[in-house]
């Protein structure tokens, strides 16, 4: 695996994603609340650019016919057929263990090039390929 | 694997507004017409894929040269039969029903067949009301002549099934002219229209699920009240209807019929081969259960080569992309379902896209 320097950490607030190609492959970057994760941007049902859907919640339920809407902000949807997928591990809602997207490792490092001192504002998201 | 050139049997073109779309509808009707889908059976996720280009504030796929070029060019696909939704036969106001389909009507010919399908790969269907035969009658003769015009359709919604005598006039019409007759579903229950299940459906998931039950409603009447002796010729295409449901319902009408024929004399030949002589079915959306297996023995049991039709439903939510169509069928079936039996249906001459190599995808084998 290797190391790609995205973008400054200030540069993709909460709730933010980016569209990235990576030695040809499509990929996602989310900050899911501070959380950042990155997955393939293709779904696993029909192919469609998977982190162009929306990001929202889920509905569960609570109690008998009882809702709640949980993990808004965590849960993206196909822009095709709507499938959800949990943005933190690119698993689906409906089948988790079998329908994922993958989802590859990310990190906040400083850049090793650069000889500033660590501080908030020279670090920097990297996605692991 | 390339793709191969397609012939796409459904197709949404949408009006860029509802002014532009009211343009069309003759007065005094276009002053009180409001576009209008159903209010209670209405996609609750999206109605449309999200990822599709619009141009400005119009409303989607309402742009000839998108669909082209995002669509067409980028799936290979040859010729697209357009079906615009305008969901007239829940009207309980019939003329204002006839009036709409005349504007649908006016307003394909004139923006999608005429002033932008330079090299014709634009196909138009005329847009009939079927609770009034009579009107939707004049309305297919009034279009029927137009080059680009293949096929007649209606929505699925009905208050009666299809094979009923009211509806002669309009088969006469298609017998007549040579035009497929195709259902889309849309406004079951809906409106004026009978219910298609028992009772109404709560959800969308059990209203779009059972969509299907419509279809064999009219199928089943179509045989069983003999259209396809009185109308030969008659070919009816169910588009978006679903698939694997029809072997089985055919196999008990087939088990019915050998005892009780006496009900229907006028039925001459045996349900299958009323179907694979007068009825075509589109692909989408195609039921892909976990072993692919299962569906395709129903494939073969609905001689699919001869009957079945490749559809993408574009730009609505539950669009089919043609590659994984082609995945998800045996190999054999490939050249009737995307082009084959559209082209001998329609009658469309081959027509080589010659495509640069950039817009034609490159697929993974399977
Ligand atoms: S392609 Fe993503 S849900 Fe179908």
């Amino acid at each position: 695996m290797k190391p790609y320097k995205v973008c400054k950490v200030e540069d993709l607030k909460s709730g933010e994603r980016k569209l990235l190609t990576i030695e040809g492959r499509n990929i996602g970057l989310f900050n899911v609340k501070g959380k950042y994760t990155a997955i393939k941007n293709s779904c696993p049902h029909q192919g469609a650019p998977l982190c162009e859907g929306r990001v929202e919640g889920m509905t569960v339920v609570k109690k008998n016919r009882e809702l709640e809407y949980i993990r808004d902000g965590e849960i993206l949807r196909c822009p095709w057929h709507g499938w959800e997928f949990d943005l933190l591990n690119g698993n689906s809602i409906f089948n988790p263990l079998k329908c994922r997207t993958k989802a590859y490792k990310v990190t906040i490092e400083k850049d090793p090039v650069e000889t500033y001192p660590v501080t908030i504002e020279n670090e920097y998201i990297f996605v692991h390929i | 694997m390339k793709l191969p050139q397609i012939i796409d049997t459904d197709i949404h073109p949408m009006p860029k507004s509802e002014d532009e779309i009211k343009s069309y509808i003759p007065m005094p009707y276009r002053r009180r017409y409001t576009f209008d889908s159903y209010k209670y059976y209405s996609q609750p996720v999206q109605e449309s894929r999200l990822d599709v280009k619009i141009s400005g504030n119009d409303w989607i796929a309402s742009n000839p040269d998108i669909v082209m070029e995002e669509h067409m060019d980028r799936y290979n696909v040859e010729y697209g039969i357009l079906l615009p939704r305008a969901f007239v036969s829940s009207n309980p106001f019939i003329d204002m029903a006839n009036n709409i389909c005349i504007g649908f009507n006016d307003w394909l010919m004139d923006k999608w067949l005429e002033k932008n399908n330079k090299q014709g790969r634009f196909k138009g269907s005329i847009l009939v009301n079927p609770q009034d035969p009579i009107a939707a009658a004049k309305e297919i003769e009034r279009c029927a002549n137009h080059p680009h015009m293949v096929q007649v359709m209606v929505d699925s919604g009905s208050r009666a099934p299809f094979g009923h005598r009211q509806f002669y006039p309009i088969y006469e019409m298609c017998e007549k002219y040579d035009l497929p007759f195709a259902l889309h579903p849309g406004t079951d229950g809906v409106g004026i229209n009978d219910s298609n299940t028992l009772g109404y459906p709560a959800s969308f998931i059990e209203y779009h699920t059972l969509l299907c039950t419509g279809y064999m409603s009219h199928l089943v009447s179509f045989i069983t009240e003999g259209v396809f002796e009185r109308f030969p010729r008659l070919k009816v295409v169910l588009v978006e209807g679903g698939v694997s449901w029809i072997p089985p319902v055919l196999w008990r009408l087939d088990a019915e019929y050998k005892a009780l024929r006496e009900e229907v004399p006028w039925m001459k030949k045996r349900p299958f081969e009323y179907f694979t002589e007068n009825v075509r079915v589109t692909t989408q959306p195609l039921e892909v259960p976990d072993n692919k297996q299962h569906m395709w023995t129903m494939l073969e049991a609905l001689d699919a080569q001869n009957t079945l039709m490749f559809s993408s439903d574009y730009s609505h939510w539950d669009f089919d992309a043609p590659d994984y169509i082609m995945r998800s069928i045996p190999k054999h079936l490939i050249d009737p379902v995307f082009s084959e039996t559209a082209r001998r249906l329609y009658k469309l001459p081959n027509k080589d896209l010659n495509l640069e190599g950039e817009k034609s995808e490159t697929l993974q084998s399977l």
